[in-house]
């Protein structure tokens, strides 16, 4: 069945693009004005494709999610913009279609399994219910098939253990019970909002092997947000690299991080630290804050952190432009053909 | 993995890698309850009061061998004997009779207005900490109000009014006791509110009226139990007050409130006469609050622990 599955989503995937996100702004006013939490981005994800979005905190990854779920708290809202999934604007949909849609055809998982379970139900019920919701299943047969996803996303004894309530889960198990409860209904699209960060490193390396297989057998197409570019470099396909709200650099994964052309995801590599440096060098670090998104600098988001800003990044907001392939990347130096690595290895002693 | 997992008996499943068999949340508190000795001796005065109110006829056929009203005026302020086992009063009637159907009106308008109360006071709670913004601040500008009447006028007017009925008694003190529930609870929903798996069931697709009744209501009850009995207690003075006062239920149907009222002119040399309902309001009142403090404890262990 999975196989089958598969095969139809890859033809699917020559013919019909899942989701597009056309020009997404999402605002959240405040007194004085209003944050642009995601500031007119474009992005595209097939059937089964694999996606990362990386970025640090506030740089409007996770409000891209809600803003695809359409789960924004008040009071942000989508000012403009298209989100096209399966050709229905998502933007556009009444309440009632898009909770249709919710737990049927798009899939979340959070980052803290600790808190994303109802503590006063048990787990198979709670894998269960978009069963409930959606295919109008009895609590008894949508506990046959919570226990039978259960078993899939690795739970060991699945029978007994969708009889216990989450506290006497793992953080691991609670993460894997979670996508379990996101699989149950077979949705197309998988976002996963950080779907580690709240675990320790063994089972963070688990879950993202889950992830990948589930990715493999039913041919989910996973949008996966993270700060970190390890596990983005391990499990997709396509990254973008978001800054501010806004995507800086996108492109497969191998082009970003064999070859990055924005500074700000050079930067972001710089400062991973390996295992081969020098051992009295120090880690680099970006310098600065992240920018107050109700009051942007000027020009190019990043230029007041940017090793290599110029005057124009002052002035000038640089758009994405191509280097080839998939690649594309908004930098004025990179675009007029800078070269990050030789132009630092005079000034930085390291 | 060289986990094992026991099969356990009735007593639930045992969690892989520990000895102590886990019981679900509510045989959980219930076991932590029993422990409680002071809720113990509340609940079993409560659950003896509202027996005796059940089987009050039967009290009166095969015990009393009187009804309420029956009159017996050559044997008035009769001392307890054989005959009346707690005495009677100044019409000869049996004072234990009125005494079982007097736990019959408190306890059932107590229970029938506290009932009232959360439906409203719950309701209203969650929906304004559900929705919040423009819901939230007019449900809470109503509570305002509510809060803001002085309840015992409201009574007595509406009393007047109504001229109240046993029945429309509760929902007359009902519609002033909702609103400390509803700020309560909405205190309670706005915590809830903002956890995350609220968010995460909103992702599966579940609707408004799901998260709020299935999601939201469920995680408050233990708030809603607590509140519900302390209220319990509230209202039975309330009533017994209104009693009192000439005006809650009428003679000649006996309530705990009356049978006080009516008796203190007779103080000087029938003690009993008043010492009796006395008792029994002070009891049952002191053994809900008794329970729910017992409860809060049993369901909120770390608020005990100063």
């Amino acid at each position: 069945m999975a196989a089958a599955l598969t095969a139809e989503l890859q033809n699917r995937s020559l013919t019909e693009r899942l989701l597009e996100v056309r020009n997404l702004r999402t605002i959240f006013p405040v007194e004085d004005g209003e944050v642009k939490a995601v500031d007119g981005i474009s992005f595209h994800l097939d059937a089964g494709e694999t996606l990362g979005i990386v970025g640090e905190s506030g740089s409007g990854k996770s409000v891209t999610a809600l803003s695809i779920m359409r789960l924004l708290q008040s009071p942000g809202r989508i000012a403009s913009g298209e989100i096209l999934f399966r050709g229905r604007d998502l933007t556009k949909l009444p309440l009632s279609e898009m909770e249709g849609i919710r737990g049927e055809e798009i899939a979340m998982i959070f980052q803290d399994p600790m808190t994303s379970m109802n503590p006063v139900y048990k787990v198979g019920w709670q894998v269960g219910e978009p069963l409930q919701l959606h295919r109008n299943m009895h609590r008894g047969a949508a506990h046959r098939e919570a226990v039978k996803m259960l078993g899939r996303v690795g739970i060991p004894d699945p029978a007994q253990r969708a009889r216990m309530y989450p506290h006497e889960f793992s953080g691991g198990m609670r993460q894997r019970a979670m996508i379990a409860m996101a699989l149950t209904t077979g949705p197309p699209l998988l976002i996963a909002d950080e779907p580690t960060t709240a675990l320790d490193v063994t089972i963070q390396a688990q879950i993202l092997e889950l992830l990948r297989e589930i990715n493999k057998t039913f041919g989910t197409a996973t949008i996966l947000i993270t700060h970190n570019l390890g596990v983005v470099a391990g499990m997709c396909e396509r990254v973008l690299v978001m800054y501010a709200g806004r995507i800086v650099e996108e492109g497969s994964a191998d082009e970003v991080f064999m070859n990055p052309r924005h500074p700000y995801t050079w930067s972001l590599l710089q400062s991973i630290p390996r295992l081969n440096a020098d051992n009295d060098a120090e880690l680099k670090t970006i310098a600065g804050q992240p920018p107050d998104l109700s009051n942007l600098p000027t020009g190019c988001a990043f230029h007041p952190r940017c090793p290599f800003a110029m005057e124009k990044c002052v002035r000038d907001d640089p758009e994405l432009t191509s280097f080839g392939g998939m690649h594309r990347a908004a930098c004025w130096m990179t675009a007029a053909g800078g070269d990050m690595d030789s132009a630092t290895k005079g000034r930085r002693p390291s | 993995m060289a986990q094992t997992i026991e099969s356990a008996g009735p007593g639930g499943t045992r969690p892989i890698g520990q000895g102590r068999p886990y019981y679900g949340f509510w045989r959980q508190s219930w076991r932590s309850f029993r422990a409680n000795r002071i809720g113990m001796i509340s609940a079993a005065i409560l659950i003896f009061f509202m027996f005796i109110a059940l089987i009050a006829p039967l009290i009166s056929h095969f015990v009393t061998h009187f009804t309420a009203t029956a009159q017996d005026l050559n044997n008035t302020f009769a001392s307890p004997s054989h005959q009346h086992l707690l005495g009677s009063d100044e019409l000869g009637r049996d004072t234990l009779t009125r005494l079982v159907y007097g736990a019959r009106a408190s306890l059932g308008i107590g229970f029938l207005t506290v009932a009232i109360a959360l439906t409203i006071g719950v309701s209203v709670g969650l929906v304004a900490s559900y929705f919040g913004g423009i819901v939230d601040d007019l449900l809470m500008r109503l509570v305002d109000v509510v809060l803001a009447t002085p309840a015992i006028f409201l009574y007595i007017l509406m009393a007047i009014l109504f001229r109240p009925s046993p029945i429309a008694f509760p929902f007359i003190i009902a519609s002033v006791s909702w609103a400390p529930l509803a700020r309560l609870v909405r205190a309670e929903g706005l915590t809830l509110r903002s956890r995350e798996f609220m968010l995460a069931t909103q992702s599966i697709g579940a609707g408004h009226a799901r998260l709020i009744l299935r999601h939201l209501l469920p995680n408050s009850i233990p708030l809603v139990i607590v509140a519900a009995s302390l209220r319990l207690g509230q209202v039975i003075l309330i009533e017994a007050a209104l009693d009192y006062l000439g005006l809650g239920v009428q003679p000649p149907t006996p309530t705990w409130g009356n049978m006080l009222s009516n008796a203190e002119i007779y103080f000087s040399h029938s003690v009993w006469l008043v010492v009796l309902p006395g008792i029994a309001i002070f009891l049952t009142v002191i053994a809900t609050n008794l329970l729910g403090n017992a409860l809060r404890d049993v369901f909120d262990p770390w608020q005990s622990k100063h």
